[in-house]
This record gives structure tokens, C-alpha cells and sequence, in this order.
């Protein structure tokens, strides 16, 4: 019953995994680089007062406290933001050390990880994009107009409201919007407006600021579009972990993934990359799979 | 959606143990990455793309192009000195109160000409007036109006010798361990329209927490280039024996030198 197929192939694989550790260290240098100035503007400059978003700490009566801040609704997040606790008493300090690369504070540090794992997620982001174009993988989860109106009646399948997926190919529209939102949206976005940053980009190119409405909004942007990525990065482990954790983790470590699965997996599984070597075994077996799944749920959008 | 499912009890464990997983995995990475920044030869990879940044982000900008420059209403109400603090010593206050009659800056090293300027030889040079943004390497913008003579002027005044590459800023300020700063830019930088040695910010004369009487504006970097209080200038050819050998205070603290980025 159980039969493994070839799923996740090598580039695919290696793409992968150092695009998870290059966004786990940019998140993590990022979140360093933030704490040098832990307020957030909109517009070219910063003025102090006019900050929309602060992470600060007080100290009132010897009581060292932790604040966020947010367009003037104030949590006390002690602890956490603001304040950490550690085995010396409170320290003062915005995201606290296990969330920073290098774990104390140290700008000059952070930037050197962040400008390095930057070039990583862009060149392995470029391999990635160019080897799915070319082996024609890509095509397959990019969100088409003709998918749009699909995207709610999926929201209703999964909110257990609508009982068949409306599920055309081997991507559901959502995994579509996912997908084509992260890769050709976000990317872009969170690239654009951390080079908005740069003084020298800011020569080159006096409209790159400008288009995020100024170098400070390009700050705040580019810390947005982080929690954006996080967002997907959660969402994106969550359905792994729901549709068969180890079986989603062999296959995109070893490549092999076992068809013998829940209807579940077939529906939300992880999107199957480019087989470059399927066993005639493999093949049968999923195509025997996919027709039952098709003729059971959704008769009418059989693959074409 | 949660109470008549028989998945739910083994989905809350998984998430729990994935949960507990990942703050493990983090506590984990904090002493791992720790460890490697510390290794000199990890830091020195991570370090090996300031070079290829410098070259590229020059690579995409025409020659002589100039930095957004804003509008008397876009001036900040507040600018941030950041930094040393002044360097308050008896003659530096008693010359600013008067006006700066003593303080000459020395441009020399490798150039032809070598001079010395009083701030009334520099006052009376052709001057650049330009309003721009600061951008610190701590994250913050501030926009301000800089008055000064171009650093090209005083450059094509003292004539460098080809062998000079370097644009040396040795400043009057110093750290609490009594190290002075200093900062230093290549040629590309240094003969930018927009690098200017300035005397007025605001309409008004140089704040002494701005770097009074002269400091560099180099709109092309981050803010912990433009070196303020500075007392000399020297052109040379590497900056390896000056200081730690990285090309300024804070560069020899690891920050990068290119601060373009």
C-alpha cells in the first residue's frame, strides 16, 4: 500500500533549507539592527516625538518597566519587549537577546550577519526562481487570473463550510496566493525597501526612498514585510505539521514521500516539486490516488 | 470547529512539542551564532561582502550624481548630535567664544602643495549650500541645511599625488579612553560634488554638538563618516597604519567601512 515517491528534488531541497536559515538569520540580525533605535516613523526623517510605533523602558521608583507602543496604545510587555529579565536583574533592551543575532547588543555585528545572509536569500532566491522557470514548476503554483475567484470557496473549504475543494491542479488557489504573494510580492517588496535604506542607493536612485514615502517609511516597511514573512513561515510549517509532519519532513530532506496518506495530505500537502525521476511504481500510485481524490470530492475539475 | 474533532488532541501536542521545539531551537542558535561571531574567521566571511556592496551600488550610480536634496520645510526640528562629546578643553572654548581666531586645519601627506586654512580663508572659498538628509547607522533620518566649501576645492588646491587614495580626518574629539576619532574616505567619495567641509548648519554657525567649527558632510555614507571637530586632513595612500588599521574610530570597532549601505 505504502509506495514512496520522488518529490523533492536536490536543487529543490538544498534551496529550501538555506532559504530557512537565510530568514531565520535575517530575521534575527534584523531584529538586532532594529534594537540600535527601537522606534519606528513614517516620512523622509525622524523626529522624535512624531514615532508611531516604540519599544522603550522606564524606570519609575527604581522599577524598571517595559512598553510597546502603538500610535499611542501603550502595553506594559516586561519581560518580553522593553525589558528582559535576565540573571543580572531587568535590562533595558526592545527584542530581547534570544531573538537577535548576536544574542547581546552589538549593531555592528548584526549588520555584518544581515548584509551576508542578504546576498544568501537573494542568489539562492534567483536559483530557486530560475530552476522552477525553466523545468516549468513554476508555472504550476502561479496565481493566475482564473484562479482568483476560486481563493473564497477554498477559504470555505478549509473553514469546513463548503464540502469539495475547488482544486484545479496540483496547487489550491490558496497555496497560489501563498505562494505568488511571497515570491513576487513580498520578496521584492522586503529587497526594495531594505536598499531604500542605503545612502548610495539614495544617490543611485533618488525615487527608491521616495516611493515607500521616505527612507523612514521604507524602515517601518521593511520591518512590516519581516512579520509578513514570519506570518508565511508560520502558516507555511503549520500545514506541514497538519498534513503529516514527518512524511512533509522526509520528503523535503531525503526527497521521498510516502502517497500512502491521508485524503487530508493530498488536499494540503506541501506542493509536490518537479519529479525529475519517478519510478513507474510512484507514477501509478499517485495517479491512482489523485483519480480516486478527484472522482470523490470533485468530479467536475479533474486535471487536465 | 474545535470541539467535534477526534484530530484535535494529537494536533495540540504536535503544536505544543513544535512550540517547545522551536524556543529550544532559538536558545540553541543563540549560543551557536554567538560562538561563531566570535570566530574570527567566521566574522571575516561574513565581512567579505563590503567589498562587493562598495563596488556594485558605485557600479549603479552615475558619476557625480547627487543625493536627494529636500527643502527648507523638510529642515528637522530636532538633530540628534550623536557621538563623542565635545572636545571641551580650555582652548577649544576659549577659542570658540571668540569666534575661532586660532584653529587652522592642516591639509597635507601625499600631496603637492601641503596648506594650512584659517576658517576665514575657508569662509571666503566658493561655497556649496545644500539641504539633505543624515541617515545614521542606527536607524534614525534627520534633514539638515550644511554650508561648506567642497572637499574638491580644497583638494584641487593642495594637489595630491597620484599614489594618494585616501582622504584622512583626524578630529579633535576623543572617547572616554581619550582615543580620538578619526575617519577616512576614498577618492570617489571625497571628490563627490556633495562632500563638503562644513561651517554653518541651519543658517547659523557649526553647534559646537554638531562639530564645531568644521566637520565633513558625506552625503554618499552613513552618518559616522562625517567626522566632526576636525582639526586636520591628511591624503594617503593606505590607511592600514593609522589607528587599529580599518580607516576610522568605529571601523575599528567593526563597523564597516563602506557605510554606503
Amino acid at each position: 500500500m505504502i509506495s514512496l515517491v520522488y518529490r523533492h528534488n536536490r536543487v529543490i531541497r538544498l534551496t529550501h533549507w538555506v532559504n530557512a536559515l537565510a530568514l531565520l538569520i535575517l530575521f534575527m540580525s534584523g531584529l538586532q539592527i532594529f534594537n540600535a533605535y527601537p522606534h519606528l516613523h513614517w516620512g523622509h526623517k525622524a523626529e522624535p516625538e512624531e514615532a508611531f510605533f516604540s519599544i522603550y523602558a522606564t524606570n519609575e521608583d527604581g522599577i524598571i518597566r517595559g512598553y510597546t507602543e502603538f500610535y499611542g496604545w501603550r502595553a506594559e510587555t516586561t519581560g518580553f519587549l522593553g525589558v528582559q529579565n535576565t540573571e543580572m536583574g531587568p535590562f533595558p533592551r526592545a527584542f530581547p537577546s534570544w531573538l537577535t543575532i548576536p544574542g547581546y547588543f552589538w549593531l555592528a555585528g548584526g549588520r555584518r550577519w544581515h548584509f551576508f545572509f542578504a546576498w544568501v536569500f537573494v542568489l539562492n532566491g534567483l536559483l530557486y526562481l530560475f530552476y522552477n522557470f525553466a523545468n516549468g514548476h513554476l508555472q504550476k503554483f502561479l496565481l493566475t487570473p482564473r484562479d482568483v475567484p476560486k481563493i473564497f470557496p477554498m477559504v470555505l473549504y478549509y473553514l469546513r463550510l463548503r464540502r469539495e475543494p475547488p482544486q484545479g491542479g496540483e496547487y489550491n488557489p490558496l497555496q497560489k496566493t501563498a505562494y505568488t504573494g511571497a515570491l513576487f510580492l513580498l520578496t521584492p517588496l522586503i529587497i526594495l525597501s531594505g536598499l531604500a535604506m542605503s545612502p548610495q542607493m539614495n544617490v543611485a536612485f533618488n525615487w527608491l526612498p521616495a516611493v515607500f514615502g521616505g527612507r523612514q517609511s521604507a524602515r517601518s516597511f521593511h520591518f512590516f514585510f519581516t512579520f509578513l514573512f514570519a506570518l508565511f513561515t508560520f502558516g507555511h510549517v503549520f500545514m506541514v505539521a497538519m498534513t503529516g509532519f514527518l512524511n512533509n519532513m522526509r520528503s523535503i530532506v531525503t526527497g521521498w514521500y510516502a502517497e500512502k496518506a491521508e485524503p487530508l495530505a493530498v488536499a494540503e500537502a506541501e506542493p509536490a516539486a518537479a519529479r525529475t525521476e519517478p519510478t513507474p511504481d510512484a507514477q501509478e500510485s499517485r495517479g491512482v490516488k489523485l483519480d480516486s481524490v478527484n472522482k470523490k470530492e470533485s468530479p467536475e475539475n479533474e486535471e487536465k | 470547529m474545535k470541539k467535534n474533532n477526534p484530530g484535535i488532541p494529537r494536533r495540540k501536542v504536535l503544536l505544543a512539542g513544535l512550540h517547545g521545539a522551536g524556543l529550544f531551537f532559538l536558545s540553541g542558535c543563540e549560543s551557536i551564532f554567538n560562538r561563531l561571531h566570535q570566530n574570527g574567521k567566521f566574522l571575516s566571511v561574513l565581512e567579505s561582502v563590503e567589498g562587493p556592496n562598495r563596488f556594485l551600488l558605485r557600479l549603479l550610480t552615475r558619476r557625480n550624481k547627487l543625493a536627494q536634496e529636500f527643502s527648507e520645510k523638510d529642515i528637522s526640528r530636532y538633530f540628534k548630535p550623536n557621538g563623542n562629546p565635545p572636545p571641551l578643553t580650555t582652548e577649544y572654548i576659549i577659542d570658540a567664544m571668540s569666534g575661532w581666531p586660532f584653529w587652522r586645519i592642516e591639509v597635507s601627506g601625499l600631496v603637492k602643495k601641503p596648506a594650512q586654512f584659517s576658517l576665514e580663508d575657508l569662509k571666503s572659498m566658493p561655497a556649496r549650500t545644500q539641504i539633505t538628509r543624515h541617515d545614521c547607522v542606527e536607524g534614525w533620518s534627520a534633514i539638515g541645511k550644511w554650508k561648506g566649501v567642497p572637499l574638491k576645492a580644497i583638494s584641487e588646491r593642495v594637489q595630491p599625488d597620484p599614489a594618494a587614495r585616501y582622504v584622512v580626518f583626524y578630529c579633535m574629539d576623543t572617547d572616554q579612553e581619550r582615543n580620538h576619532y578619526y575617519e577616512s574616505i576614498d577618492l570617489y567619495d571625497a571628490l563627490h560634488p556633495q562632500t563638503i567641509l562644513a561651517y554653518e548648519m541651519n543658517d547659523r554657525p557649526l553647534p559646537i554638538e554638531h562639530g564645531a567649527p568644521l566637520r565633513l558632510r558625506v552625503e554618499t555614507q552613513l552618518g559616522y563618516k562625517m567626522a566632526k571637530y576636525i582639526r586636520s586632513i591628511d591624503f594617503v595612500a593606505t590607511v592600514k597604519e593609522i589607528g587599529l588599521g580599518k580607516g576610522g574610530y568605529w571601523e575599528d570597532r567593526g563597523y564597516e567601512w563602506y557605510a554606503g549601505i
